[in-house]
């Protein structure tokens, strides 16, 4: 009757957590809202750890941020005025089960201290937002709101260093629109819709319609004397421009991504239009250029690019890289695109500690990795912790990913002409630009990529709505045979989960990983299940 | 003077008692939110409901009686 042997592995199970393979994380979810029925047992040390240094502390730290940033009322009023923070921002906790599902120890850390950096940068922009917001305030537009520049999410923040203090930059979409996708996929179909319902055909990029769509919805904050455009690299964005420009109605500087950045001609006039740019904010603001707070601010973004140097060499050469596809793709890009700050510093001070601890003891942070993989191209932001189901049910290890690798430089800052044309290097490698939409030569890095981080295998996004990307879709299959490559096809539509389902994208690479690699899941409760209204 | 030392010594330690056990219904209460997802359910099934609801009824302006005024400011020079 007394099984010995059972109750000693039920014991044991619940000290240290089922083994991989054992866990059948799929049983644990709610049929279709994707909600946990519980969430997941990870033995008692990493269930404490979870609970208590992120769960607890994460909704600790979000409260603090309010309060830091402008205070609760604020926050209230920007609550119930925009649909985008009151339906996307409070389930933020389960943004952070979604992607750190399956971890244990040092990769759990180190990826849940990625997520509390982007969480904090989020509640600051969007607070100072509804400091700055005339709509929230009875229409007066008080100092805040003349010391804030709006700008595009792809024009990179580093561009208003020189205002360090005196001024204050904030993307205009990349809070009401990009983050909200990872975070609750629902909101941003409100404003898809929005665009479409005024004319505009459902075929173009849907990032393009959701970032229009705000506006037309009149769900933008007025919260900047000015604003800073670009063609967001994708050149279907230019559109996005105008309508901003009709809508939000203020002095507009545009200033965009070239798209032949290798010829050393357009990167001179790139140059100029960053002087400009500047000559703009100074007659906009009447703050003066200030050369040492550039110089300042690109010196401590470059000990930022340094530490992620370190951390590619350790992802690419050994097995104790304690970070996910998930966080590794999201921290970086967010961290590269807004500029320095300095929760990134204190971000990468902990994961250091925490990457250093794994290599002196040599943890192997993802023990069952069967293959390690390199995603390439634009990912679905609907579903952005993919790699995080791949891990879990096929042993499928994103080590790195395209985005990830955009901006791989660092600034000089010896005199002004170095750092002018580094910055213009910089901001001309822009998301979409530097490898997606840069040229032949430059979406075909990913061969060096593959090889630098050491990866036998390529999770290929297949954005359906950009033209551009789907153009060389042919000349990637090509090459993946020629070279005898692995490599899955991920169809998306960016922001909009209707088109391509996160069930379709998991068939997709379910379908490879049977008839292909003729492979077993680890844990088959997550091959089929059924997530269609999950945030 | 011993008795009145002794007396204060039992009530410190009821009082650590009595806030240890709080802390600890606290805590308790918090795993069962935590382990049963008692947030994540709370704003799916009444939170974001209740919220969308407001957001679709809002009286939003009609952006497009917005004039497109591409003059409105003056043209600069850099």
């Amino acid at each position: 009757m007394f099984d010995k042997k059972k109750v000693k592995k039920a014991l044991r199970d619940f000290w240290y957590g089922k083994p991989h393979g054992e866990r059948r994380l799929g049983d644990i979810l709610e049929d279709k809202t994707g909600l946990y029925k519980h969430r997941e047992w990870r033995g008692v040390k990493d269930t404490s750890y979870y609970f208590w240094n992120i769960w607890c502390y994460n909704y600790f730290q979000m409260v603090m941020d309010i309060m830091k940033n402008g205070g609760p009322i604020v926050f209230a009023k920007g609550l119930w005025r925009y649909r985008w923070v009151g339906q996307t921002y409070l389930p933020v906790l389960h943004w952070f089960d979604r992607g750190l599902q399956g971890l244990r120890g040092e990769a759990m850390k180190a990826s849940a201290w990625h997520y509390r950096g982007m969480v904090a940068t989020t509640i600051r922009q969007f607070q100072r937002m509804f400091v700055c917001d005339a709509k929230i305030n009875g229409g007066k537009v008080n100092d805040e709101h003349e010391k804030t520049i709006a700008i595009n999410e792809t024009v990179w923040g580093g561009i208003f260093y020189p205002w360090d203090g005196k001024l204050v930059s904030v993307p205009m979409e990349m809070i009401p629109y990009f983050v909200t996708c990872h975070v609750n996929s629902h909101t941003v179909l409100n404003y898809i819709d929005a665009v479409q319902s005024i004319g505009l055909p459902g075929d173009p990029c849907p990032m393009c319609q959701a970032e229009s769509g705000l506006f037309v919805l009149d769900d933008m904050p007025d919260y900047a004397k000015a604003m800073v455009t670009c063609n967001e690299a994708c050149d279907a964005s230019v559109a996005t421009s105008i309508l901003q420009d009709w809508f939000f109605d203020k002095p507009l500087f545009a200033l965009p991504m070239p798209m032949q950045f290798d010829d050393p001609l357009v990167k001179e006039n790139c140059m100029k239009e960053i002087e400009q740019c500047w000559r703009f904010i100074e007659q906009q603001y009447g703050v003066p250029f200030s050369w040492d707070k550039l110089k300042e601010k690109l010196e401590k973004q470059n000990e930022l690019q340094r530490f992620e140097w370190e951390k590619w060499d350790v992802a690419s050469h050994t097995k104790n890289y304690p970070i996910n596809g998930v966080a590794q793709a999201l921290y970086r890009i967010y961290q590269t695109q807004y500029g320095d700050w300095e929760i990134w510093h204190e971000v990468d001070k902990k994961v250091r500690k925490i990457m250093e601890k794994c290599v002196s003891k040599n943890i192997d942070t993802f023990p069952k990795t069967r293959h390690r993989v390199i995603a390439w191209s634009c990912a679905p932001l609907y579903y952005s912790n993919w790699c995080t189901w791949a891990y879990n049910c096929w042993g499928l290890n994103v080590v790195i990913n395209m985005d990830s690798l955009m901006f791989d430089m660092t600034i000089r800052t010896d005199t002004y002409d170095h750092a002018l044309e580094d910055m213009a290097q910089y901001h001309m490698w822009a998301p979409m630009r530097r490898m997606a939409v840069g040229g032949m030569n430059h979406i075909f890095e990913l061969w060096e990529n593959m090889e630098k981080f050491n990866c036998d295998m390529v999770a290929m996004y297949d954005q359906l709505q950009c033209k551009g990307m789907q153009g060389v879709h042919g000349l990637f299959e090509d090459e993946f045979r020629r070279r005898n490559i692995h490599a899955f096809w991920l169809p998306h539509a960016l922001p909009d989960s209707r088109t391509v389902s996160r069930a379709e994208i998991r068939n997709a690479i379910n379908d490879y990983m049977t008839t292909v690699m003729h492979e077993e899941p680890l844990d088959p409760s997550l091959l089929d299940f059924d997530d269609s209204m999950t945030w | 003077m011993k008795k009145c030392g002794c007396s204060l010594g039992k009530a410190l330690l009821k009082l650590c008692l009595k806030l240890f056990g709080i802390c600890f219904a606290a805590l308790a209460v918090l795993f069962t939110i935590f382990f049963f997802d008692l947030d994540g359910k709370l704003l799916y099934y009444v939170v974001e409901p209740f919220l969308k609801k407001h957001y679709d009824d809002m009286e939003r302006k009609d952006t497009l009686k917005d004039l497109y005024d591409v003059d409105k400011y003056p043209k600069r020079e850099f």
